[in-house]
Protein backbone atom coordinates (compact mmCIF):
# COMPACT_ATOMS: atom_id res chain seq x y z
CA UNK A 1 0.00 0.00 0.00
CA UNK A 2 1.79 2.92 -1.38
CA UNK A 3 -0.42 5.30 1.06
CA UNK A 4 1.57 4.27 3.54
CA UNK A 5 5.07 5.11 2.36
CA UNK A 6 3.75 8.36 1.13
CA UNK A 7 2.53 9.47 4.77
CA UNK A 8 5.38 8.17 6.10
CA UNK A 9 7.94 10.27 3.52
CA UNK A 10 5.34 13.43 4.47
CA UNK A 11 6.05 12.57 8.62
CA UNK A 12 9.98 12.10 8.29
CA UNK A 13 9.97 15.79 6.29
CA UNK A 14 7.76 16.93 8.92
CA UNK A 15 10.19 15.82 11.37
CA UNK A 16 13.43 17.23 9.81
CA UNK A 17 11.32 20.57 9.76
CA UNK A 18 10.97 20.56 13.44
CA UNK A 19 14.44 19.82 13.51
CA UNK A 20 15.55 22.90 12.06
CA UNK A 21 13.12 24.75 13.84
CA UNK A 22 14.22 23.38 17.08
CA UNK A 23 17.64 24.65 16.61
CA UNK A 24 16.51 28.38 15.13
CA UNK A 25 14.97 28.58 18.75
CA UNK A 26 18.10 27.15 20.20
CA UNK A 27 19.83 29.64 18.72
CA UNK A 28 17.41 32.90 19.43
CA UNK A 29 20.12 34.54 21.49
CA UNK A 30 23.22 33.63 19.25
CA UNK A 31 25.22 36.20 18.00
CA UNK A 32 25.09 36.13 14.27
CA UNK A 33 23.40 33.63 13.46
CA UNK A 34 20.98 33.15 10.42
CA UNK A 35 17.82 31.68 11.15
CA UNK A 36 16.83 28.45 8.37
CA UNK A 37 14.40 27.30 6.46
CA UNK A 38 13.34 24.04 5.37
CA UNK A 39 12.73 23.20 1.89
CA UNK A 40 10.46 20.79 0.33
CA UNK A 41 9.81 19.39 -3.03
CA UNK A 42 7.53 16.08 -4.17
CA UNK A 43 8.49 13.37 -4.97
CA UNK A 44 8.52 11.58 -8.87
CA UNK A 45 5.33 10.82 -10.54
CA UNK A 46 4.19 7.75 -11.97
CA UNK A 47 2.83 7.80 -14.47
CA UNK A 48 -0.37 5.79 -14.36
CA UNK A 49 -2.02 6.95 -17.70
CA UNK A 50 -0.33 9.93 -19.01
CA UNK A 51 -2.08 13.18 -19.50
CA UNK A 52 -3.20 13.12 -23.56
CA UNK A 53 -3.56 9.42 -23.29
CA UNK A 54 -5.91 8.08 -25.69
CA UNK A 55 -9.12 6.52 -23.47
CA UNK A 56 -11.64 5.40 -26.34
CA UNK A 57 -10.90 3.58 -30.05
CA UNK A 58 -12.09 6.98 -31.65
CA UNK A 59 -9.26 8.68 -30.66
CA UNK A 60 -10.86 10.96 -27.31
CA UNK A 61 -8.09 12.07 -24.92
CA UNK A 62 -7.66 11.88 -21.12
CA UNK A 63 -7.31 15.79 -20.65
CA UNK A 64 -5.47 15.28 -17.05
CA UNK A 65 -4.09 11.91 -17.30
CA UNK A 66 -3.68 9.91 -13.61
CA UNK A 67 -0.80 10.77 -12.12
CA UNK A 68 0.40 9.20 -8.71
CA UNK A 69 3.01 10.92 -6.73
CA UNK A 70 5.15 8.86 -4.20
CA UNK A 71 5.38 11.87 -1.28
CA UNK A 72 8.28 14.07 -0.39
CA UNK A 73 11.70 14.83 0.38
CA UNK A 74 13.77 17.66 2.00
CA UNK A 75 15.01 19.96 -0.88
CA UNK A 76 17.45 21.67 0.85
CA UNK A 77 18.19 23.75 4.14
CA UNK A 78 18.06 26.99 3.03
CA UNK A 79 19.97 30.41 5.49
CA UNK A 80 17.83 33.56 5.71
CA UNK A 81 20.65 35.83 5.26
CA UNK A 82 18.67 38.45 6.37
CA UNK A 83 20.16 41.63 8.91
CA UNK A 84 20.13 41.00 12.63
CA UNK A 85 19.02 43.59 15.33
CA UNK A 86 21.82 45.53 16.37
CA UNK A 87 22.44 45.37 20.19
CA UNK A 88 24.60 48.04 21.73
CA UNK A 89 26.85 46.34 24.25
CA UNK A 90 29.44 49.13 24.35
CA UNK A 91 32.70 46.65 24.72
CA UNK A 92 35.22 48.38 22.04
CA UNK A 93 36.03 45.14 20.59
CA UNK A 94 32.57 44.32 19.86
CA UNK A 95 31.74 44.37 16.03
CA UNK A 96 29.12 44.09 14.23
CA UNK A 97 28.95 44.49 9.96
CA UNK A 98 25.56 46.72 9.19
CA UNK A 99 25.21 45.47 5.12
CA UNK A 100 26.49 42.46 3.95
CA UNK A 101 29.81 40.35 4.35
CA UNK A 102 31.58 38.31 6.62
CA UNK A 103 34.94 38.84 9.05
CA UNK A 104 37.31 36.50 8.04
CA UNK A 105 38.45 34.24 10.40
CA UNK A 106 42.45 32.32 10.29
CA UNK A 107 42.39 28.97 11.18
CA UNK A 108 45.12 27.50 13.44
CA UNK A 109 45.84 25.52 10.43
CA UNK A 110 46.50 28.67 8.24
CA UNK A 111 42.76 28.56 6.09
CA UNK A 112 39.76 30.70 6.59
CA UNK A 113 36.56 30.56 7.81
CA UNK A 114 34.30 33.03 7.86
CA UNK A 115 31.95 34.68 10.55
CA UNK A 116 28.80 37.58 11.18
CA UNK A 117 29.82 37.34 14.68
CA UNK A 118 32.05 40.24 15.68
CA UNK A 119 32.02 39.63 19.53
CA UNK A 120 35.77 39.95 19.37
CA UNK A 121 38.69 40.28 22.49
CA UNK A 122 42.25 40.26 22.89
CA UNK A 123 44.72 37.52 22.93
CA UNK A 124 47.82 36.86 25.10
CA UNK A 125 49.60 38.47 22.43
CA UNK A 126 47.47 41.88 21.93
CA UNK A 127 45.77 40.44 18.49
CA UNK A 128 42.12 41.22 17.96
CA UNK A 129 40.72 36.99 17.90
CA UNK A 130 37.40 35.96 18.25
CA UNK A 131 35.95 34.18 21.45
CA UNK A 132 37.57 30.76 20.15
CA UNK A 133 41.44 32.55 20.34
CA UNK A 134 41.06 32.69 15.83
CA UNK A 135 43.03 35.52 14.94
CA UNK A 136 40.79 37.87 12.76
CA UNK A 137 42.29 38.29 9.39
CA UNK A 138 44.58 40.73 8.54
CA UNK A 139 45.76 40.05 12.46
CA UNK A 140 45.99 43.10 14.02
CA UNK A 141 48.00 43.67 16.80
CA UNK A 142 47.06 46.42 19.61
CA UNK A 143 50.09 47.59 21.45
CA UNK A 144 50.25 47.27 25.47
CA UNK A 145 50.29 50.58 26.21
CA UNK A 146 47.31 51.78 24.14
CA UNK A 147 44.52 52.71 26.26
CA UNK A 148 41.36 52.47 23.82
CA UNK A 149 40.68 50.95 20.54
CA UNK A 150 38.32 52.68 17.90
CA UNK A 151 37.04 51.17 14.88
CA UNK A 152 35.57 53.20 12.13
CA UNK A 153 32.47 52.24 9.94
CA UNK A 154 35.21 51.67 7.38
CA UNK A 155 36.91 49.65 9.46
CA UNK A 156 40.21 50.79 10.08
CA UNK A 157 41.46 49.77 13.64
CA UNK A 158 42.38 52.72 15.85
CA UNK A 159 44.71 53.25 18.72
CA UNK A 160 44.91 56.14 21.28
CA UNK A 161 48.59 55.54 22.81
CA UNK A 162 49.56 58.10 25.68
CA UNK A 163 51.54 60.75 24.67
CA UNK A 164 50.22 60.85 20.91
CA UNK A 165 47.64 63.65 19.86
CA UNK A 166 46.45 61.85 17.24
CA UNK A 167 45.38 58.18 16.97
CA UNK A 168 47.47 55.82 15.04
CA UNK A 169 46.54 53.49 12.71
CA UNK A 170 46.75 49.87 13.41
CA UNK A 171 45.50 48.29 10.39
CA UNK A 172 42.57 47.86 8.33
CA UNK A 173 40.00 45.28 8.76
CA UNK A 174 38.15 43.46 5.60
CA UNK A 175 34.70 42.18 5.16
CA UNK A 176 34.45 39.41 2.09
CA UNK A 177 31.43 39.12 0.27
CA UNK A 178 29.79 35.58 -1.66
CA UNK A 179 28.17 35.16 -4.57
CA UNK A 180 25.99 32.77 -2.99
CA UNK A 181 25.96 33.13 0.88
CA UNK A 182 23.90 30.57 1.54
CA UNK A 183 26.02 28.48 -0.07
CA UNK A 184 28.15 28.16 3.01
CA UNK A 185 29.09 25.58 4.88
CA UNK A 186 28.16 25.94 8.49
CA UNK A 187 30.69 24.60 10.58
CA UNK A 188 29.43 25.58 14.45
CA UNK A 189 30.91 28.30 16.79
CA UNK A 190 29.38 30.64 14.40
CA UNK A 191 31.78 30.05 11.58
CA UNK A 192 31.09 29.45 7.84
CA UNK A 193 33.34 27.83 5.36
CA UNK A 194 33.50 28.28 1.55
CA UNK A 195 32.06 25.79 -0.58
CA UNK A 196 32.03 25.05 -4.23
CA UNK A 197 28.14 26.68 -4.22
CA UNK A 198 29.10 30.08 -2.18
CA UNK A 199 31.92 30.47 -5.29
CA UNK A 200 35.15 32.12 -3.87
CA UNK A 201 35.31 34.83 -1.11
CA UNK A 202 35.87 38.80 -2.62
CA UNK A 203 37.27 41.38 -0.07
CA UNK A 204 36.51 45.18 -0.09
CA UNK A 205 37.01 47.19 2.49
CA UNK A 206 33.96 47.91 4.62
CA UNK A 207 31.52 50.56 3.45
CA UNK A 208 32.58 50.50 -0.17
CA UNK A 209 29.71 49.19 -2.88
CA UNK A 210 28.10 45.89 -1.94
CA UNK A 211 29.95 45.80 1.32
CA UNK A 212 28.37 46.79 4.79
CA UNK A 213 29.51 49.31 7.48
CA UNK A 214 31.16 48.58 10.69
CA UNK A 215 29.54 49.08 13.96
CA UNK A 216 31.71 49.55 17.03
CA UNK A 217 30.40 48.97 20.39
CA UNK A 218 27.41 46.27 18.56
CA UNK A 219 26.63 43.29 18.63
CA UNK A 220 24.24 41.47 15.56
CA UNK A 221 21.23 39.68 17.22
CA UNK A 222 20.23 36.12 15.44
CA UNK A 223 17.68 36.74 12.86
CA UNK A 224 15.73 34.79 14.05
CA UNK A 225 11.97 35.34 14.95
CA UNK A 226 10.66 33.58 17.81
CA UNK A 227 6.42 34.21 16.95
CA UNK A 228 6.99 33.05 13.52
CA UNK A 229 9.39 29.77 14.87
CA UNK A 230 6.74 29.01 17.39
CA UNK A 231 4.22 29.31 14.94
CA UNK A 232 6.02 27.30 12.32
CA UNK A 233 6.99 24.51 15.18
CA UNK A 234 2.67 24.08 15.50
CA UNK A 235 2.39 24.19 12.20
CA UNK A 236 5.11 21.49 11.84
CA UNK A 237 3.81 19.19 14.33
CA UNK A 238 0.19 19.08 13.33
CA UNK A 239 1.17 18.24 9.84
CA UNK A 240 3.50 15.71 11.44
CA UNK A 241 -0.25 14.22 13.25
CA UNK A 242 -1.84 14.57 10.30
CA UNK A 243 0.78 12.54 8.35
CA UNK A 244 0.51 9.88 11.25
CA UNK A 245 -3.44 9.73 11.38
CA UNK A 246 -2.89 8.61 7.19
CA UNK A 247 -0.60 5.71 8.17
CA UNK A 248 -3.79 4.94 10.77
CA UNK A 249 -6.52 4.88 7.77
CA UNK A 250 -4.27 3.28 5.76
CA UNK A 251 -3.67 0.53 8.30
CA UNK A 252 -7.58 0.29 9.18
CA UNK A 253 -8.26 -0.67 5.49
CA UNK A 254 -5.22 -3.16 5.51
CA UNK A 255 -6.94 -4.79 7.76
CA UNK A 256 -10.49 -4.84 6.40
CA UNK A 257 -8.50 -5.81 3.73
CA UNK A 258 -7.38 -9.01 5.53
CA UNK A 259 -10.55 -9.20 7.44
CA UNK A 260 -11.76 -10.03 3.76
CA UNK A 261 -9.83 -12.83 3.48
CA UNK A 262 -10.45 -14.92 6.38
CA UNK A 263 -14.38 -14.35 5.55
CA UNK B 1 -38.92 -34.72 1.79
CA UNK B 2 -37.91 -35.94 -1.18
CA UNK B 3 -34.37 -34.58 -1.82
CA UNK B 4 -34.66 -33.44 -5.18
CA UNK B 5 -37.64 -31.13 -3.81
CA UNK B 6 -34.83 -29.97 -0.91
CA UNK B 7 -32.57 -29.37 -3.37
CA UNK B 8 -35.02 -27.11 -5.38
CA UNK B 9 -35.99 -24.85 -2.92
CA UNK B 10 -32.40 -24.44 -1.67
CA UNK B 11 -31.15 -23.60 -5.51
CA UNK B 12 -34.52 -20.99 -5.84
CA UNK B 13 -33.68 -19.46 -2.21
CA UNK B 14 -30.46 -18.68 -2.79
CA UNK B 15 -30.72 -17.25 -6.10
CA UNK B 16 -33.11 -15.19 -4.42
CA UNK B 17 -30.60 -13.44 -2.18
CA UNK B 18 -28.05 -13.12 -4.84
CA UNK B 19 -30.67 -11.49 -6.53
CA UNK B 20 -31.22 -9.30 -3.81
CA UNK B 21 -27.74 -8.88 -3.27
CA UNK B 22 -27.19 -7.99 -6.79
CA UNK B 23 -29.86 -5.26 -7.20
CA UNK B 24 -27.95 -3.59 -4.23
CA UNK B 25 -24.93 -2.78 -6.34
CA UNK B 26 -26.20 0.42 -8.00
CA UNK B 27 -26.49 2.20 -4.55
CA UNK B 28 -22.81 1.77 -4.03
CA UNK B 29 -22.45 5.53 -5.35
CA UNK B 30 -21.05 7.51 -7.68
CA UNK B 31 -18.38 5.07 -9.92
CA UNK B 32 -16.82 2.70 -12.43
CA UNK B 33 -14.54 0.00 -13.26
CA UNK B 34 -11.23 -0.06 -11.51
CA UNK B 35 -10.50 -3.33 -14.18
CA UNK B 36 -12.02 -4.54 -17.08
CA UNK B 37 -14.06 -7.87 -15.62
CA UNK B 38 -11.41 -10.79 -16.27
CA UNK B 39 -14.62 -13.18 -16.79
CA UNK B 40 -17.24 -13.04 -19.37
CA UNK B 41 -20.79 -12.87 -17.34
CA UNK B 42 -21.72 -15.91 -16.81
CA UNK B 43 -25.82 -15.97 -16.81
CA UNK B 44 -27.91 -18.50 -15.05
CA UNK B 45 -30.21 -20.52 -16.71
CA UNK B 46 -32.69 -17.34 -16.89
CA UNK B 47 -29.91 -15.30 -18.46
CA UNK B 48 -31.25 -12.23 -16.70
CA UNK B 49 -28.53 -12.21 -13.59
CA UNK B 50 -24.91 -11.09 -13.41
CA UNK B 51 -22.50 -14.12 -11.95
CA UNK B 52 -21.89 -14.36 -7.95
CA UNK B 53 -18.59 -13.49 -8.57
CA UNK B 54 -19.35 -10.00 -10.81
CA UNK B 55 -20.76 -8.94 -7.54
CA UNK B 56 -17.28 -8.81 -6.12
CA UNK B 57 -15.45 -7.76 -9.08
CA UNK B 58 -18.13 -4.46 -8.27
CA UNK B 59 -16.81 -4.37 -4.80
CA UNK B 60 -12.92 -4.75 -5.94
CA UNK B 61 -13.35 -1.95 -8.38
CA UNK B 62 -14.65 0.45 -5.69
CA UNK B 63 -11.95 -0.91 -3.19
CA UNK B 64 -9.10 -0.35 -5.28
CA UNK B 65 -10.84 3.35 -6.28
CA UNK B 66 -10.49 3.67 -2.46
CA UNK B 67 -6.84 2.77 -2.47
CA UNK B 68 -5.92 5.43 -5.44
CA UNK B 69 -8.11 7.94 -3.70
CA UNK B 70 -6.28 7.35 -0.51
CA UNK B 71 -2.69 7.75 -2.13
CA UNK B 72 -3.63 10.68 -2.94
CA UNK B 73 -4.92 11.89 -0.26
CA UNK B 74 -1.68 10.96 1.53
CA UNK B 75 -0.06 12.46 -1.24
CA UNK B 76 -1.27 15.74 -0.84
CA UNK B 77 -1.12 15.70 3.25
CA UNK B 78 2.85 14.80 2.62
CA UNK B 79 3.09 17.82 0.27
CA UNK B 80 1.09 20.30 3.13
CA UNK B 81 4.47 22.19 3.84
CA UNK B 82 5.68 22.22 0.21
CA UNK B 83 6.08 25.47 -1.62
CA UNK B 84 4.13 26.09 -4.73
CA UNK B 85 2.40 22.75 -4.79
CA UNK B 86 -1.20 21.83 -5.86
CA UNK B 87 -2.98 19.49 -4.78
CA UNK B 88 -4.57 16.53 -6.60
CA UNK B 89 -7.59 14.53 -6.49
CA UNK B 90 -8.10 11.39 -8.58
CA UNK B 91 -11.31 11.63 -10.55
CA UNK B 92 -13.77 8.42 -11.05
CA UNK B 93 -16.88 8.02 -13.16
CA UNK B 94 -19.24 5.35 -13.80
CA UNK B 95 -18.63 2.32 -16.01
CA UNK B 96 -21.91 0.93 -16.91
CA UNK B 97 -21.85 -2.92 -18.06
CA UNK B 98 -25.32 -3.55 -20.00
CA UNK B 99 -26.49 -7.08 -19.28
CA UNK B 100 -29.35 -9.24 -21.08
CA UNK B 101 -32.38 -7.97 -20.75
CA UNK B 102 -34.54 -9.88 -17.93
CA UNK B 103 -38.16 -9.89 -16.86
CA UNK B 104 -38.19 -5.98 -15.64
CA UNK B 105 -36.32 -5.01 -18.72
CA UNK B 106 -32.93 -3.48 -19.32
CA UNK B 107 -30.38 -4.74 -16.36
CA UNK B 108 -26.82 -3.28 -15.71
CA UNK B 109 -23.82 -3.29 -13.40
CA UNK B 110 -21.92 -0.32 -12.46
CA UNK B 111 -18.33 -0.30 -11.24
CA UNK B 112 -15.89 2.35 -10.56
CA UNK B 113 -13.16 3.82 -13.22
CA UNK B 114 -10.76 6.19 -12.68
CA UNK B 115 -11.03 8.74 -15.08
CA UNK B 116 -7.69 10.90 -14.74
CA UNK B 117 -6.72 13.23 -12.03
CA UNK B 118 -7.67 16.77 -11.16
CA UNK B 119 -5.18 19.37 -10.56
CA UNK B 120 -6.17 22.10 -8.10
CA UNK B 121 -4.64 24.98 -9.71
CA UNK B 122 -6.20 27.79 -7.19
CA UNK B 123 -3.20 30.04 -5.45
CA UNK B 124 -1.82 28.87 -2.31
CA UNK B 125 -1.04 31.61 1.07
CA UNK B 126 1.89 34.03 0.21
CA UNK B 127 3.99 33.26 3.00
CA UNK B 128 6.83 35.94 3.72
CA UNK B 129 9.93 34.78 4.61
CA UNK B 130 12.30 37.87 3.97
CA UNK B 131 14.81 35.93 1.63
CA UNK B 132 15.90 37.99 -0.77
CA UNK B 133 15.75 35.67 -3.80
CA UNK B 134 12.15 34.00 -2.73
CA UNK B 135 9.78 34.91 -4.87
CA UNK B 136 5.72 34.68 -5.07
CA UNK B 137 3.56 34.61 -8.25
CA UNK B 138 0.14 36.71 -7.51
CA UNK B 139 -1.79 35.74 -10.20
CA UNK B 140 -1.58 33.52 -12.80
CA UNK B 141 1.72 31.84 -14.32
CA UNK B 142 4.74 29.74 -13.76
CA UNK B 143 8.45 30.84 -13.33
CA UNK B 144 10.48 29.00 -16.03
CA UNK B 145 13.60 26.40 -15.15
CA UNK B 146 16.30 25.73 -17.62
CA UNK B 147 17.18 22.48 -16.71
CA UNK B 148 19.50 19.11 -17.95
CA UNK B 149 15.89 17.96 -19.90
CA UNK B 150 15.18 21.34 -21.04
CA UNK B 151 12.56 23.70 -19.88
CA UNK B 152 10.15 23.43 -16.91
CA UNK B 153 8.24 25.42 -14.86
CA UNK B 154 7.72 25.43 -11.68
CA UNK B 155 5.26 27.59 -9.22
CA UNK B 156 8.26 26.83 -5.96
CA UNK B 157 9.52 30.35 -5.88
CA UNK B 158 12.54 29.51 -3.11
CA UNK B 159 15.46 30.42 -5.27
CA UNK B 160 19.46 30.92 -4.36
CA UNK B 161 22.48 32.32 -5.93
CA UNK B 162 25.28 29.65 -7.33
CA UNK B 163 28.98 30.10 -6.86
CA UNK B 164 28.71 32.16 -10.18
CA UNK B 165 26.16 34.71 -9.23
CA UNK B 166 22.99 33.38 -11.05
CA UNK B 167 19.54 32.88 -9.63
CA UNK B 168 18.53 29.21 -9.90
CA UNK B 169 15.96 26.63 -7.84
CA UNK B 170 17.53 24.78 -4.97
CA UNK B 171 18.52 22.40 -7.17
CA UNK B 172 20.95 24.39 -9.37
CA UNK B 173 18.84 24.90 -12.55
CA UNK B 174 18.80 28.75 -13.42
CA UNK B 175 15.84 30.65 -13.39
CA UNK B 176 15.31 32.35 -16.75
CA UNK B 177 14.89 35.50 -17.40
CA UNK B 178 13.75 37.64 -20.83
CA UNK B 179 17.08 37.29 -21.69
CA UNK B 180 18.47 33.77 -20.81
CA UNK B 181 19.84 33.16 -17.34
CA UNK B 182 19.78 36.26 -14.93
CA UNK B 183 23.17 37.00 -12.89
CA UNK B 184 24.05 38.77 -9.85
CA UNK B 185 27.28 40.26 -8.97
CA UNK B 186 28.73 40.60 -5.85
CA UNK B 187 28.75 44.65 -6.56
CA UNK B 188 25.40 44.72 -6.93
CA UNK B 189 24.72 44.87 -2.85
CA UNK B 190 21.01 44.24 -2.18
CA UNK B 191 18.95 42.92 -5.13
CA UNK B 192 15.85 44.70 -5.29
CA UNK B 193 13.12 42.38 -7.27
CA UNK B 194 10.16 44.57 -8.64
CA UNK B 195 6.66 42.80 -9.20
CA UNK B 196 7.01 43.08 -12.90
CA UNK B 197 10.00 41.14 -12.48
CA UNK B 198 12.73 43.36 -12.74
CA UNK B 199 16.11 42.61 -11.15
CA UNK B 200 18.00 45.75 -10.27
CA UNK B 201 21.33 46.31 -7.90
CA UNK B 202 23.06 49.16 -6.88
CA UNK B 203 24.82 49.46 -10.59
CA UNK B 204 21.56 49.31 -12.18
CA UNK B 205 19.17 46.70 -13.70
CA UNK B 206 20.49 43.12 -14.24
CA UNK B 207 17.56 41.23 -15.39
CA UNK B 208 13.86 40.84 -15.76
CA UNK B 209 12.36 37.54 -14.57
CA UNK B 210 9.98 35.79 -17.04
CA UNK B 211 6.76 34.53 -16.49
CA UNK B 212 5.13 32.09 -18.50
CA UNK B 213 1.37 30.82 -18.61
CA UNK B 214 -0.14 27.59 -20.17
CA UNK B 215 -3.46 27.70 -22.14
CA UNK B 216 -4.46 24.35 -20.12
CA UNK B 217 -2.73 24.36 -16.76
CA UNK B 218 -4.07 20.99 -15.93
CA UNK B 219 -2.61 19.36 -18.81
CA UNK B 220 0.86 20.19 -17.70
CA UNK B 221 3.09 17.59 -16.43
CA UNK B 222 4.00 17.05 -13.21
CA UNK B 223 7.52 15.85 -12.53
CA UNK B 224 8.54 15.71 -9.02
CA UNK B 225 11.17 18.88 -7.48
CA UNK B 226 7.86 20.92 -8.08
CA UNK B 227 8.47 20.79 -11.64
CA UNK B 228 6.13 20.68 -14.56
CA UNK B 229 7.04 19.85 -18.18
CA UNK B 230 4.85 20.49 -21.20
CA UNK B 231 4.51 20.47 -25.12
CA UNK B 232 1.97 23.58 -25.22
CA UNK B 233 3.46 27.20 -26.34
CA UNK B 234 4.12 29.74 -23.43
CA UNK B 235 2.23 33.03 -23.55
CA UNK B 236 2.62 35.89 -21.13
CA UNK B 237 0.14 35.73 -18.07
CA UNK B 238 -2.19 38.33 -18.25
CA UNK B 239 -2.26 39.31 -14.35
CA UNK B 240 0.76 38.29 -12.59
CA UNK B 241 3.00 40.17 -10.09
CA UNK B 242 5.79 39.21 -7.97
CA UNK B 243 5.94 39.29 -4.33
CA UNK B 244 9.98 39.40 -3.22
CA UNK B 245 10.79 37.84 0.07
CA UNK B 246 7.55 35.88 -0.35
CA UNK B 247 6.99 32.05 -1.26
CA UNK B 248 3.84 30.96 -2.70
CA UNK B 249 2.69 27.94 0.08
CA UNK B 250 0.85 24.54 -0.63
CA UNK B 251 -2.45 24.86 -1.54
CA UNK B 252 -2.87 21.42 0.21
CA UNK B 253 -6.00 22.87 3.31
CA UNK B 254 -5.29 19.87 5.65
CA UNK B 255 -9.09 20.10 6.95
CA UNK B 256 -10.59 19.08 3.70
CA UNK B 257 -7.69 16.08 3.19
CA UNK B 258 -8.61 14.53 6.11
CA UNK B 259 -12.37 14.92 5.94
CA UNK B 260 -11.87 13.38 2.27
CA UNK B 261 -9.69 10.69 4.00
CA UNK B 262 -12.86 9.69 6.47
CA UNK B 263 -14.95 9.83 3.30
CA UNK B 264 -12.76 7.19 1.87
CA UNK B 265 -11.98 5.19 4.83
CA UNK B 266 -15.68 4.68 5.63
CA UNK B 267 -16.61 3.53 2.04
CA UNK B 268 -13.82 1.24 2.06
CA UNK B 269 -15.48 0.02 5.59
CA UNK B 270 -18.56 -0.06 3.73
CA UNK B 271 -17.65 -1.99 0.65
CA UNK B 272 -15.56 -4.23 2.64
CA UNK B 273 -18.14 -5.26 5.15
CA UNK B 274 -21.05 -5.92 1.69
CA UNK B 275 -17.91 -8.42 0.00
CA UNK B 276 -18.02 -10.33 3.44
CA UNK B 277 -21.96 -10.39 3.34
CA UNK B 278 -21.92 -11.53 0.04
CA UNK B 279 -19.18 -14.28 0.56
CA UNK B 280 -20.73 -15.45 4.15
CA UNK B 281 -23.49 -15.56 1.33
CA UNK B 282 -22.36 -17.56 -1.05
CA UNK B 283 -20.45 -19.75 1.93
CA UNK B 284 -24.29 -20.52 3.21
CA UNK B 285 -25.88 -21.63 -0.06
CA UNK B 286 -22.70 -23.73 -0.55
CA UNK B 287 -23.71 -25.76 2.48
CA UNK B 288 -27.20 -26.06 1.71
CA UNK B 289 -26.16 -26.72 -1.61
CA UNK B 290 -24.18 -29.69 -0.47
CA UNK B 291 -26.39 -30.97 2.15
CA UNK B 292 -28.83 -31.20 0.10
CA UNK B 293 -27.50 -33.14 -2.58
CA UNK B 294 -25.55 -35.12 0.19
CA UNK B 295 -29.26 -36.50 1.84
Amino acid sequence: MRALSIAATGMSAQQTNVEVIANNLANMNTTGYKSQIAEFEDLLYQNVESPGAQSSDTGSLLPNGIQLGAGVRTAAIARVTTQGALQSTSNPYDLAIQGSGYFRVTMPDGSNSFTRSGNFALSAEGQIVTQDGYVVAPGIAVPSNATGIQVNAQGQVLAQIPGQAALQTLGQLELDRFPNEAGLNAVGSNLFLQTAASGAPQAGVPGSTGYGTIQEGYLEASNVDPVAAITSLITAQRAYEMNSKVVTAADGMMQQTAAMAQG
Amino acid sequence: MRPCGRFRRAVLAARGRHARENRRIPRIGAVARALQPSCPNTEDQKGSRGAMHTTQLVYLSQGLAAYQSMEAISNNLANMSTAGFKREMPQFHEYVDQLKPGKHGAQSLSFVEPSGSWRDMRPGPIEMTHAPFDLAINGQGFFAIQTANGMRYTRNGHFTLDASGRITTAEGDPLQGSGGDISVSATDGDVHIAADGMVSGQNGQIGQVQLVDFPDDSALVKEGSGLYSTTQASQTPDNASLEQGAIEGSNVQPVAEITKMIEVMRSYQAVASMSETHSALMRTSMDKLTNATQS
